[in-house]
């Protein structure tokens, strides 16, 4: 048998989603699909500045908005979401915070009636709140201890120093300062329909669900507050000496390549994502081929765009075996060379097209990843409409432009370096690359 | 109906004349299709001598075929617009894509090549053998907790090679592999009749079957190699052991028993499936409630049956009924396991109530709905389930199956748990705190 000619590129359809603003502000983002007899629901918050440089009152607050309500305890609350099969859970990121649910679809208006209750009457019971913290505290340690989150901290504070996203995990010492008092005034503050968005994706019949979510959150609703979270542009990162942590007794180095990169709403943004693939974004790349497939460095080396509200960044990665750190930052600087200056093929060029236009229905074939795209275009300003703009606008994207994004987003010499790893092994070798300075993990 | 119920419901089926088996579940959902090819053999089947064999193979079958180079697999799937990667388990080795509908042909032509024929160097090999101890490293020993508790506690729990020996796989043994081990493996393990495909999604089932022995049907037939279970005797004595990891910043302990034979006792085994989730699945399971929310002596509790966590109804007889527990040492080891028979003491004599067991079946529902909403699990799910069951039928039937079961049963699967002999393997932190 013959290979298989490749088929046509085909465009996305739009999902036909229903956007309106409710009482408050609160802006409610509904789409049916029926795949499965559920509905998943997300309500995310910008987060404040503040919020984010001082990130232990919405992570101890994550843990405790489900600790007991006006009406029930922790148990009994978890006890109705189950009952509907239902889910229900906080957590916050780099600058968002998050309540996701699923449940069953004919459970729906129950889950926001739980929802309501939570959002209106958390009562954050002193006993239950200095034990979340405690736990907190003790988890955050494991997580400290993980070598990959040690390189992004370290990255972080390269990227965006003075900046709230500099901040990383909160410490916990930190955490274990949170009081309950604390927390319920942050929840009005962070809890805030004014910087919320409300998205429904499953088995619903949207104008039902948004009609019965504006009438079941409105006691809610009505709590609204003006609140400023715009947040400010971070200050340029130089690239200057790579950063080397000392973690001593690391069998694999951390390596870590940062810049900024183009937001979504930025013209450059679909070439840049398309020199990203070409680059280290697919397995088919040129990192992976030279880092894993030639030399057998590392397991998983890759780049990617990651977009914050207040910036973008351009992140490459590979662990690496630590007798060939010096060699794996030589080949990965060479890459980057390479794409800033000798340009990309035709076959690699029309590989990255098509992989992106394609696989972007991956992103929203399935309920939960609907609801998290929509949540997350939606807080970065960038309405459904960007789920046929964007790949109709990488369809329309031309090999110069990509090479052109890739001289100027790729060029080795704008980005910096963090290299997380037993330093006496490699720190040598890595100062016959460039300058390097060192500092304890 | 929802699409995705009727593509579980309405399975289409053929065993081509070199004995592999074809399933179609068609389902218009989503523009996409997914296609998996497993080969009815994992880490447990792997010779002695060889461990982490079964693992380093999945690598080499990327690796190149008679019309296809090295890394080209991938690079025509991804540019295809599609997706592609592979896992090894201890009974079954995966490898899948998942595309746009209309690159369904791509996919099929790409297994069915590598099926055929593997196109193997020794450069090659030595290559993947870097990566796979680069891969170990990220996920093992570089990282507090790594490989914890899915390699030490079947190497505690059990006495025979199969069941006991790293999966992963010692680095002299990987090191010492050669080409002649992969040919070896390959002609026993990978031919059509040992393997099973399954294409689910934006399909048409008859178009899909002439497809498969287009590009399948000109493969030799091999033999049916043997494969699990691999039975032992229940220990005659509680196991303890003790790791030390000098990464990890806080102690953890896993507790392994054994459950019943997952294929030919299933609606037992569904029991224990249902008294995991009653035990630690969410905020109002037992040991949760206890442990982390009365006592406050422990950072996070989990039960699994099977090695993973997701794989419960992949593996064939013996899984592992697994405890695994965080905390930061406040309470010993022994204080925390009596705290858990305790519990499993209550659930012994009562079972759960009625209203917990239906929160329960609600919640198991709810989520293999959710798991099986991606078009590429829902291929797996399938593709999984007729490698260990012979029925990929049962996918769809989980949810009746795990909803059927009794509290009385629930309390038996208690029962049976405190009246082994276990096998406690305590972790010993070595880092900062």
């Amino acid at each position: 048998m013959s290979r298989p000619a490749p088929g046509r590129l085909r465009l996305p359809k739009a999902p036909a989603v229903l956007e309106e603003e409710l009482a408050g502000g609160l802006r409610a983002i509904a789409v049916r699909r029926r795949a499965v007899p559920l509905v998943e629901v997300r309500l995310v918050f910008a987060m404040a500045a503040e919020n984010i440089t001082k990130a232990a009152g919405p992570t101890v607050l994550a843990e405790s908005v489900l600790a007991g309500t006006d009406r029930r305890n922790r148990r009994e609350l978890a006890e109705a979401v189950e009952r509907l099969g239902g889910r229900l859970g906080a957590s916050h990121g780099e600058d968002r915070f998050v309540l996701a649910a699923s449940v069953l679809a004919g459970n729906l208006d129950k889950l926001l009636e739980i929802l309501a209750e939570v959002l209106h009457g958390a009562s954050y019971p002193r006993a239950e709140v200095s034990a979340d913290r405690e736990r907190l505290a003790n988890e955050t340690l494991i997580a400290l201890s993980q070598p990959e989150v040690i390189a992004d901290e370290a990255l972080r504070r390269r990227l965006y120093p003075g900046h709230p996203y500099a901040a990383g995990i909160p410490r916990p010492s930190a955490l274990r300062k949170v009081g309950a008092g604390n927390l319920r005034a942050l929840h009005r503050g962070l809890l805030n329909p004014r910087a919320g968005r409300l998205v429904l994706v499953g088995d619903i019949d949207t104008r039902r669900a948004i009609g019965r979510a504006s009438d079941i959150l409105a006691p809610w609703l009505a709590s609204a507050q003006r609140v400023d979270v715009r947040l400010p542009p971070p200050a340029g990162a130089r690239p200057g000496p790579i950063s080397l942590v000392a973690r001593p007794g690391s069998v694999q180095s951390n390596i870590r390549l940062g810049r900024s990169a183009p937001s979504r709403s930025d013209p450059d943004w679909p070439a840049a994502a398309l020199a990203n693939l070409v680059f280290g974004g697919l397995f088919a790349s040129r990192l992976v081929e030279n880092l894993r497939e030639r030399h057998g460095y590392t397991y998983s080396p890759g780049s990617a765009i990651r977009h914050g509200r207040a910036a973008s960044s351009l992140v490459v990665e590979a662990d690496v075996a630590t007798l060939a750190t010096a060699a794996a930052l030589v080949e990965t600087r060479y890459e980057l060379g390479r794409m800033a200056v000798t340009g990309v093929s035709d076959g690699e060029f029309d590989s990255a097209r098509r992989y992106a236009v394609g696989t972007f229905s991956f992103l929203t074939a399935t309920q939960s990843g609907l609801a998290d795209t929509l949540a997350t275009l939606s807080l970065a300003g960038v309405g459904p409409g960007y789920l046929t703009s964007y790949p109709a606008a990488v369809a329309r994207t031309t090999k110069a432009e990509v090479e052109a994004a890739a001289r100027h987003y790729f060029a080795p010499a704008t980005l910096l370096t963090v290299i997380v790893g037993d330093a006496d092994d490699v720190a040598g070798p890595l100062s016959a690359i460039d300058g390097v300075t060192v500092s304890s993990s | 109906m929802p699409a995705g119920r009727s593509s579980l419901a309405s399975l289409q089926r053929s065993v081509l004349d070199n004995g592999l088996r074809v399933i179609v579940a068609p389902d218009r959902s989503s523009p996409l299709v997914g296609v998996a090819v497993i080969y009815d053999v994992g880490f447990r089947s792997e010779p002695e001598g060889r461990t982490g064999f079964a693992h380093l193979f999945e690598h080499l079958m990327f690796q190149g075929s008679a019309n296809v180079s090295k890394i080209e697999h991938v690079q025509l799937v991804q540019s295809a617009g599609g997706q592609v990667n592979g896992h090894t388990m201890p009974d079954l080795t995966a490898y899948y894509e998942a595309l746009p509908a209309g690159e369904l042909e791509l996919a099929l032509w790409l297994e069915a090549d590598r099926m055929g024929s593997l196109a193997l160097t020794e450069e090659n090999l030595r290559n993947q053998v870097a990566v796979v101890e680069e891969e170990i490293k990220v996920n093992v020993l570089n990282r507090p907790y790594g490989g914890f508790p899915w390699i030490p506690l079947p190497a505690l729990a059990f006495t025979t090679y199969p069941n006991a020996h790293n999966g992963y796989g010692d680095f002299a043994h990987l090191e010492d592999a050669t080409l002649e081990d992969a040919a070896e493996f390959r002609a026993q393990y990978y031919a059509p009749t040992n393997a099973v495909l399954v294409v689910c999604g934006d399909c048409d089932p008859d178009e899909v079957l002439a497809a498969a022995d287009r590009h399948f049907g000109g493969i030799a037939g091999g033999p049916v190699p043997p494969h699990g279970p691999y039975p032992e005797p229940r220990p005659s004595a509680e196991l303890r052991g003790a790791i030390e990891d000098r990464l990890a910043p806080q102690a953890a302990f896993a507790v392994g028993y054994r459950s019943p034979d997952p294929v030919n006792q299933l609606e037992e085994y569904a029991a224990y499936a249902a008294l995991a989730s009653v035990l630690s699945d969410g905020d109002a399971s037992r040991l949760r409630r206890r442990l982390v929310y009365e006592d406050r002596s422990v950072t996070d509790v989990g039960c699994i049956l099977g090695t993973f966590g997701m794989d419960t109804f992949y593996m064939r007889d013996p899984v592992l009924f697994q405890i695994v527990v965080f905390h930061p040492g406040v309470a010993t080891t022994d204080e925390l396991q009596d705290v858990i028979d305790n519990e499993l003491e209550r659930l012994a004599g009562d079972g759960p109530s009625p209203e917990e067991l239906a929160r329960v079946a609600a919640g198991l529902a709810a989520s293999h709905w959710r798991s099986v909403d991606p078009v590429l699990e829902r291929t797996l799910s399938l593709a999984s389930v007729a490698t260990i069951h012979g029925r990929a039928e049962l996918v769809a039937e989980l949810p009746d199956l795990l909803a059927a079961v009794e509290p009385a049963a629930i309390a038996a699967a208690a029962v049976d748990l405190l009246n082994q002999h276990r096998a406690l393997l305590e972790l010993v932190p070595g880092g900062e705190t």
